[in-house]
């Protein structure tokens, strides 16, 4: 696909993404739409840190709820706008992020894995257990409307429709942002470190420093993300950092293929509906998504992206007719 | 004229083991030198110490004047001096034109801001690098696979890819790490050539091989390592007849009888 086609499906893809809410009112299509932007935000910043720098993080949840909590607190406790307290959260995730990544990567890969395990379940236990600032596993419900006014203009976010028009145009601006970094040099270097970092390193790349900017850029968009889609839910508690989270970025990337950036989105778009499809399994849904993690990693390594790199590969191995003066070995 | 890299005295120790003692050596500007020795003389050590992949316990090393003693790899690439590995390694699932590209986006100053936003700049240094990359592709006889991932690559080839990456920066001084082990003759003569090209276009090299009679080819100058120790460094017609290389490759007596003979 020529990068013109590409523009153009881009284009009609969001006017159809954005002409749902007109087109129907009904709040499980919009919720659907809700929790699909959301989650592949989400899935998007894993698939920034793990598919393009090799960092596998558990800590996207973190940065999602800690964004989350941020924006709350600063509004209802502070009476801060919906989005100064958005930005404060991201602004904040971004330090976290930071501190997280500096003080495990000097180690390693896997130290950064495990450090940031920690780091998710210690948000979790922070949340429930210190309730002077978090209101402990009662959480905050009744979050009040935001409203965004600017010269000439309110607009009071009350329906579905409005937070789908509020989170579906933040997650095209995040994607937008990840897809201009995977596709800049940023991005080479990036996977170059992911593929064989000595040699990257070898060849003048800093692997901590691309690291650190892919860590920052998916902690501020998940932060961001998570202040935008607690206010949708009207509550807030300690389940914001579930496992269920972690769980279903994880499936996303692993079946769009780490480092694939259509691939995940696709696969995101995918992991939005299933749960709904699925919901005559009732407990069993959970079981069933271990499942399919397992068969996605047997059947089809590497998910779409993989599969489209094996025909990529495989076409260039064809035997291929060519003039044999200027044949090389 | 002082040398373009100069190691003085460069000591690595593993736990009781030295395996680098207190080496010193001199590379002119322009010159192929090869380093040599038997198997654990501390020749693949020595080279991971100057281009920082392991920290020296002992030593300082310069090129060009700038100390290089200590830093980062990728501190010391950015300064000019490059490697390729033992182990061949490349980007698998990069095509080679990104492969060589790579090489070269961290030498040219400039920031991530302008590289995000594709400026004028950045486009003017990422087709001046393609420019130099399908040059060098062509160089190393690889161009028809540009766009060619790199896994699909032969280990000969690899190996080419290899030294056509190290050259993408315009290094100061590129260091080649076994660049004919377990490559065919045919392979062997193909590579001796790229490295002569390169070196006429005013690459100095630094050539660790096990292979004598390639480096006894293309060098002018040999550093012969044995057991961490350097013990003899000079042309290579004086290095063939040295009775302690003849000593350190055969063994006392074989060395004895060598000498005889000849």
């Amino acid at each position: 696909m020529s990068a013109r086609q590409l523009l153009l499906a881009v284009i009609a893809g969001l006017i159809a993404l954005f002409a749902i809410p007109l087109l129907t009112d009904n709040d499980y299509v919009l919720a659907l739409g809700i929790s699909f932007a959301a989650m592949s935000v989400l899935a998007g910043g894993l698939n920034l840190i793990w598919g393009y720098t090799g960092l596998l993080s558990f800590a996207q949840v973190g940065f999602f709820g800690i964004g989350a909590y941020t924006a709350v607190l600063l509004v209802v406790d502070l009476g801060w706008s919906l989005w100064a307290g958005v930005a404060a959260g991201g602004v904040l995730c971004v330090v976290v992020g930071l501190l997280v990544g500096y003080s495990s990567l000097r180690l390693s890969r896997h130290a950064f894995a495990i450090v940031s395990l920690s780091f998710a379940l210690l948000c979790a236990i922070i949340a429930r257990d210190w309730p002077e600032l978090t209101r402990g596993s009662m959480g905050i419900p009744g979050l009040p409307t935001p409203e965004l006014k600017l010269p000439g203009l309110r607009w009071r976010i009350v329906d579905p429709a409005d937070y789908y028009y509020l989170l579906m145009g933040f997650a095209a601006i995040a994607h937008g942002l990840i897809y201009l970094v995977v596709t800049s040099r940023l991005g080479r270097a990036m996977r170059a470190i992911k593929l064989n970092e000595p040699l990257a390193q070898s060849q003048g790349v800093n692997p901590l420093a691309y690291r650190l900017l892919a860590l920052s850029l998916s902690a501020l968009l998940s932060g961001i993300v998570g202040g935008f889609f607690v206010f949708y839910l009207t509550i807030i508690d300690p389940s914001i950092f579930d496992f269920y989270y972690t769980e279903t970025m994880l499936i996303s990337v692993v079946i769009g293929g780490p480092g694939s950036f259509w691939g995940v989105l696709l696969a995101s778009a995918v992991m939005a509906v299933l749960p709904d499809l699925l919901r005559f399994t009732t407990d069993l849904r959970m079981v069933l998504y271990g499942v399919a993690l397992i068969a996605a990693m047997i059947l089809f390594p590497g998910g779409i992206g993989g599969w489209l790199y094996r025909r990529r590969v495989a076409r260039w191995r064809r035997p291929q007719p060519r003039d044999p003066a200027k044949s090389t070995p | 004229m002082t040398a373009l890299l100069q190691v003085r005295g460069l000591t690595k120790k593993y736990l009781g083991l030295t395996a680098v003692n207190d080496v010193s050596y001199e590379v002119e500007t322009g010159a192929i030198v090869g380093l040599i020795g038997p198997n654990g003389s501390g020749k693949s050590t020595s080279i991971d110490c100057i281009s920082g992949f392991q920290p020296a316990d002992g030593g300082q090393w310069l090129l060009d004047g700038n100390d290089l003693t200590g830093l980062a790899p990728h501190r010391i690439a950015r300064a000019g001096l490059t490697r390729s590995f033992q182990t061949v390694r490349a980007y698998d699932e990069l095509t080679l034109l990104e492969n060589l590209l790579v090489a070269a986006q961290e030498n040219d100053g400039i920031g991530w801001l302008p590289a995000l936003l594709h400026t004028a700049r950045v486009r003017a240094a990422e087709a001046a690098a393609t420019a130099r990359a399908r040059d060098l592709l062509q160089t190393v006889g690889l161009a028809d696979y540009a766009d060619a991932p790199a896994a699909i690559l032969s280990y000969g080839q690899r190996k080419l890819l290899a030294i056509a990456a190290s050259m993408m920066s315009r290094p100061k001084l590129v260091v080649l790490d076994e660049p004919v082990a377990g490559v065919n003759p045919t392979m062997v003569r193909r590579i001796e050539a790229v490295i002569r090209k390169l070196n006429e276009e005013g690459v100095t090299l630094v050539i660790v091989e096990h292979n004598v009679d390639f480096i006894m080819n293309l060098c002018r100058r040999v550093v012969v390592l044995d057991q961490g120790i350097k013990i003899a460094d000079g042309p290579p017609g004086l290095i063939r007849s040295d009775p302690r290389v003849l000593a350190a490759y055969l063994g006392k007596q074989g060395a004895e009888e060598a000498t005889q003979r000849g």
